[in-house]
């Protein structure tokens, strides 16, 4: 079957080609959200985590 | 070689073949499988809204079984502790993005087959609420300033797991808009056999996505852990040293 069908001017395919951009509009933007704040927290730190018990705030 | 190295080549490997399951997954579904004969093109839409749904009440339960095992170390041993905290909070977010899709494009797909956006039923009604639940618990560690947040949203989280079984049971409990179960739902259910492929690959497609992320997402909470623990140290050490 072509492709080409998803981009017709039907309910169906607006809402197909819709759910599959807000699919990837959400997981792509959450793991860019991931990953920018990833590079930052990398800056001027190790990625040896050595965390210490002691100042657990909840303890 | 460093473990961090190890685990980083690994990622980069998982993450490739999530990639290339999603894609092969996008082909199969809106390619190479059957067009439905009730609905058309747009039941297409059920190859990654049910792979996704049933995902969305699988990460609740990380949450859930992460928010005891912080709940039972945080006094006994903080430093596991605080590994549970961080797998609890990305199970969170990872639930809260695939409930929102799951509750999107069953939106879009809803006003294509019944020609509603919407209706209270209760599978869509108690999906909604599970959505909320884990939204209240993103909101609670986010602006909450006491000292006891973590604790306070391991508390939340077991609430919000009751949810999960009732969004589960809702179509065998009560007569709903949604359709029964594809799977398990009596003699009727199921799929076609030649539907099978597109959606099996996308389970796995999008289960491999949800595990990436969801590791992606722990380590980025480790490092913050690890930095609010290097300022607080700083913060010690500080006046200390200019006392000296």
């Amino acid at each position: 079957m072509k492709l080409s069908w998803i981009f017709g001017s039907s309910m169906e395919a607006h809402h197909l080609l819709a759910s599959y951009l807000l699919v990837w509009l959400i997981q792509g933007g959450y793991a860019a959200w991931i990953a920018w704040h990833w590079v930052r927290a990398g800056k001027g730190m190790q990625s040896d985590l050595s965390l210490n018990s002691e100042t657990n705030q909840d303890s | 070689m460093k473990r961090s190295s190890i685990f980083g080549k690994i990622g980069i490997v998982w993450f490739i073949l999530t990639l290339a399951a999603i894609a092969y997954a996008t082909r199969l579904a809106l390619v190479v499988a059957p067009t439905e004969a009730t609905m058309g093109n747009v039941q297409r839409i059920f190859y990654y809204h049910v792979p996704t749904s049933m995902l969305s009440l699988l990460f609740p339960y990380v949450n859930f079984v992460a928010s005891l095992f912080y709940l039972y170390w945080r006094q006994r041993e903080p430093l596991r502790a605080l590994t549970a905290d961080a797998v609890a909070i990305a199970a969170a977010e990872v639930a809260v993005v695939y409930s929102s899709i799951c509750l999107l494009t069953g939106m879009l797909w809803g006003r294509a087959a019944w020609g509603i956006w919407w209706t209270w039923d209760a599978r869509l009604t108690s999906m909604l609420l599970l959505w909320l639940l884990y939204v209240s618990y993103l909101m609670l560690r986010k602006l909450s300033s006491t000292g006891q947040t973590n604790t306070l949203a391991a508390v939340l989280s077991i609430f919000a797991a009751i949810d999960v079984p009732i969004v589960y049971m809702s179509i065998q409990w009560w007569r709903t808009q949604h359709p029964a179960p594809v799977f398990g739902g009596g003699p009727d259910s199921g799929i076609d056999p030649s539907m099978m492929p597109a959606f099996g690959w996308n389970v796995l497609g999008w289960a491999m996505w949800g595990i990436f992320l969801l590791l992606f997402r722990y380590g980025l909470e480790r490092r913050r852990q690890a930095s609010e623990q290097e300022a607080a140290h700083k913060s010690i050490e500080g006046p200390l040293g200019v006392a000296r």
